[in-house]
């Protein structure tokens, strides 16, 4: 009875998954080139931000925070921004790719890691 | 002074080696001095643990910055408080507290079992040495608290989001459950090892697993409700790794406690119970590594910390011996109670221990499978809330409703007939509440709508047999109501205080169904005078203040708030801006109406310029509850853990004879 | 830092003396072998419990029974099984009991 029971939960998630899929991809901005669709993506802030997050949108710059060949990237973001946010922190937005090379992040998906504390400040939608 | 910190770390180092090794050796070959000389070591253990933890502290309380810890982790200008809550606010410290934690349980449970079941005590004390050895190596080769540096003129301050009282206590708590969970995992162990199957080890553990999943329980909440406050984003649980890794041994645990009362009841699951404490206690150390080495995360990779692989190592060796002394003694664990029918309490019991096995399963995986994705295909992936969710619905709700038919159904053999009946009062009840909530717009949600009718199920559930307990009373010796239902609870104490448990969870299930399936939330930039409307509520939008805190400038908007035609006062949210940490952090308003238990949730998101602030508010039905719940839910254990001095009279003739031969040794 | 260094060698000195504290305690004993249930005690206890376990099943059955829980056909279909049981483990408990009652009359 037990096995049938762990069959049918196994089931479930099984039916889940390949439904559903198994999560956003997460990827850095040197792997962003050859993406479509929605993924999360992961980098350091360089540069200074410039716009307004609450009104056109708030632009800045990504760089891969690990690997010899980093690539940059230009993030378009609305919605709420943590506190932790600024120049040389990592953040994770997630988003698409437009054709033109801006991405274009889901609004509110930001989230910021601070590196003296090991949880994660964040504002999820 | 961090030399004698680094001393006493090395002192517990050796202790825990000798507990392990002579402990083993005096089970083996049946050495009684040499194994209380291994107890008398845990003893010790907990004491040194304790004199390299006042070290510590006082490094903190005294600003002395040449310990680097210190000076990472604090500043002359922080409050007493967080000086000392500062101690685990980073690795080092942190696993200085769960070794603390662990020798003080360690001590305290062969202290008070030392004169009972000397034969099982001789292999916990090993157990627990090998626990205490692998966290000591880590404080003293790996990671130590007590390094030094030169002395800067001052620290970097403590992160202030955890300057804040709830940061000061939930680690605390958290520890408390998690560690607590070894207690009940040695006394398996020493079971096994010493070849007994009968129930003494969950006799001896029962009140310390209760407590260590009260204290995870609440170690929870708390951290929830510093979320909600302090994060501020409008949440409470964001299914992130290191929420995850509390959530995801407490549900184990929850199992545990429950397939015990099986055992107890009709002696079966014996292997099952072992299986699942084992699997409580090794989940508990990967949510403390997971938490501690960062290794889930899309940002910071694995080799970037410095204990994951000898955590790992840690967990694997927990894992394998379990999994060895369980294979090993399989044959003598099995028993020939059956199961006798699908519709009985004992099948109550098993299916909610399926579910709640399989929800932390399920967590388990979503938590883990960022790192698994990333060494297997060599790219990681985000798992969003959507998979929880489904989850948390698939197997919650139906878990829900099980707390309330449980109790209801007896044991062995029910028939269905007699279930119905017994069912009848509350699902009749729970129905025309459901339909009244549908005509109050509450089918808007569906899971919602269903998490509210399952509630109202199991809470006249419970009532009815509160009521039902103390009328049977009543008819038998004519007391009056008071003194009926006192007395009932008292000779009952297991199982009324369990209920009050469920009750709890109901406050909670119903406080998180109101807060994420109905609340409603708006946005919008508002000059000084422009007002902004949401759940009822109106807010208007007066001045900007700016104030120098001790160690922060903080800067409030003010808004004035009517629901109705009513004036409800004001409400203000806005930022901190820390000095010393150089560091901005968000500080949210929150208005909570006692009546309806709904909070007005209100975030300054954006000050700008010209005084106009960007705003998000959100109203957030029946919130309130959850906290009520943790309250309900300490009480509902209290009342559980209450020594009934019955049973223990009971349970010391049951033992009594055993006792005594092991402690006057057979002159055969 | 001599201070310290003074702390900490008292410290493992206190150690020592703890750890050894038994065999300073009882340098010679008559008998230093702990003792471990053998089979006969084992089986005693996991009869004691099955007895146990048995009586209080019969409570709650009478428990549940008249607070209503229990319809009266249930009730009955259940509780001669149940007293069946009962009594089969208190028989079981007295002949271990008895067993090893004369194991020590004939060691003693």
């Amino acid at each position: 009875m037990i096995a049938l029971s762990v069959a049918g939960v196994l089931a479930i998630f099984l039916l889940y998954t390949s439904i559903a899929g198994g999560g956003t991809p997460s990827v850095s901005p040197s792997e962003l080139a050859t993406r479509t669709g929605e993924v999360s993506l992961a980098g350091r802030v360089v540069g200074a931000p410039t716009g307004d997050a609450h009104g056109a949108g708030l632009r800045f710059v990504l760089e891969d925070i690990e690997g010899a060949h980093k690539k940059r990237v230009t993030v378009l973001y609305k919605g709420s921004v943590p506190d932790l946010f600024r120049t040389g922190r990592d953040v994770v937005v997630t988003g698409t790719r437009r054709p033109s090379g801006l991405f274009v992040t889901t609004p509110g998906s930001m989230i910021t890691k601070c590196p003296s504390k090991y949880q994660a400040a964040e504002n999820p939608s | 002074m961090a030399e004698l910190g680094r001393a006493a770390l090395l002192v517990t180092l050796g202790l825990s080696v000798y507990a392990l090794v002579a402990g083993g050796l005096a089970a083996w070959r049946g050495k009684r001095r040499l194994a209380h000389s291994a107890r008398n070591a845990l003893l010790a253990a907990f004491f040194s643990t304790l004199v390299a933890a006042l070290v510590l502290v006082a490094g903190f309380v005294r600003d002395d910055f040449s310990l680097a810890y210190v000076a990472g982790h604090s500043s002359e200008a922080l409050p007493l408080q967080y000086k000392v809550s500062a101690f685990w606010g980073g690795q080092e410290g942190s696993l200085l507290l769960w070794l603390l934690v662990l020798t003080g349980y360690a001590a305290l449970a062969v202290w008070f079992a030392r004169k009972r079941a000397r034969d099982l005590v001789v292999w916990v004390t090993p157990v627990f040495g090998g626990i205490a050895l692998g966290f000591t190596w880590l404080l003293v080769a790996v990671s130590s608290p007590f390094e030094t540096i030169a002395a800067p003129a001052d620290g970097n301050g403590l992160n202030p989001s955890l300057q804040n009282p709830y940061m000061v206590a939930h680690p605390v708590f958290l520890y408390l459950g998690y560690v607590g969970l070894a207690v009940p995992f040695a006394f398996a162990m020493g079971a096994l090892l010493s070849g007994r199957t009968d129930e003494r080890w969950i006799v001896a553990t029962r009140r310390w697993t209760l407590v260590a999943w009260t204290a995870l329980g609440i170690g929870q909440l708390l951290g929830a409700h510093w979320a909600y406050e302090e994060v501020g984003w409008g949440g409470y649980y964001a299914w992130d790794p290191v929420e995850n890794a509390a959530l995801i041994p407490w549900l184990a645990a929850t199992a545990f406690l429950h397939s015990v009362m099986i055992q107890e009841k009709r002696g079966m699951l014996r292997v099952w119970n072992v299986t699942l404490v084992s699997l409580a206690f090794c989940l508990s150390l990967f949510g403390t590594f997971l938490t501690r080495s960062g290794v889930v995360s899309s940002i910071h990779s694995f080799t970037q910390s410095a204990i994951g692989p000898w955590f790992l190592g840690f967990i694997v060796v927990a894992v394998v011996f379990a999994t060895a002394m369980i294979w090993l003694r399989l044959p003598q664990l099995r028993t020939t109670a059956k199961l006798e029918s699908l519709v009985s309490r004992e099948a109550a019991f098993l299916y909610n221990n399926l579910l709640l096995v399989a929800l932390c399963l399920t967590i388990l995986w979503g938590t883990a499978w960022p790192m698994v994705s990333e060494a297997v295909r060599g790219e990681s992936v985000v798992v969003g809330r959507p998979y929880y969710d489904f989850f948390l619905r698939i197997f919650g709700l139906p878990l829900l409703l099980l707390m309330g038919i449980g109790p209801l159904v007896a044991w062995r053999r029910a028939s269905l007939a007699g279930l119905a009946r017994a069912i009848a009062w509350p699902a009749g009840i729970a129905l025309a509440t459901g339909a009244l909530l549908v005509a109050l717009g509450a089918g808007s949600s569906i899971p919602g709508l269903i998490a509210y009718t399952f509630s109202a199920f199991v809470l006249s559930a419970i009532v009815v047999e509160f009521v039902r307990g103390t009328a049977a009373r009543r008819a038998l010796t004519g007391e009056s109501i008071p003194t009926a239902f006192g007395r009932l609870v008292g000779r009952n104490r297991r199982r009324y205080g369990g209920y009050v448990v469920h009750a709890a969870v109901v406050l909670l299930a119903i406080g998180v169904a109101g807060s994420s399936a109905y609340d409603s939330v708006a946005e919008g930039r508002l000059a000084r005078g422009e007002s902004l409307a949401v759940g009822g509520y109106t807010l208007t939008y007066r001045e900007l203040t700016e104030r120098d805190g001790p160690n922060a400038t903080e800067i409030r908007a003010v808004l004035d708030v009517r629901r109705g035609g009513d004036d409800l006062g004001t409400i203000a949210a806005g930022k901190n801006a820390y000095s010393v940490e150089q560091q901005v952090s968000n500080e949210v308003g929150i208005r909570s109406d006692l009546l309806t238990g709904e909070d007005l949730f209100v975030i300054a998101e954006q000050v700008r310029d010209d005084g106009a602030v960007v705003f998000r508010v959100f109203v957030k039905p029946l919130v309130n509850l959850i906290w009520l719940a943790g309250i309900v839910f300490v009480l509902g254990s209290l009342i559980a853990l209450w020594p009934d001095a019955r049973e223990e009279r009971r349970l010391a003739t049951r033992y009594a004879r055993a006792d005594e031969r092991s402690e006057t040794p057979a002159t055969t | 830092m001599n201070g310290w260094f003074v702390l900490a060698a008292a410290l493992a000195v206190g150690t020592v003396v703890v750890v050894a504290l038994p065999f300073l305690r009882d340098p010679a004993p008559a008998s230093d072998a702990l003792h471990e249930l053998d089979e006969a005690e084992r089986a005693l206890l996991e009869a004691q419990e099955e007895r146990d376990r048995a009586l209080a099943a019969l409570k709650e059955l009478e428990a549940d029974h008249r607070a209503g829980r229990l319809s009266d056909e249930d009730y009955r279909s259940v509780v001669g099984p149940l007293r069946r049981e009962a009594a089969q483990a208190l028989r079981t408990l007295d002949r271990l009991e008895a067993g090893t009652a004369t194991a020590e009359s004939k060691s003693g």
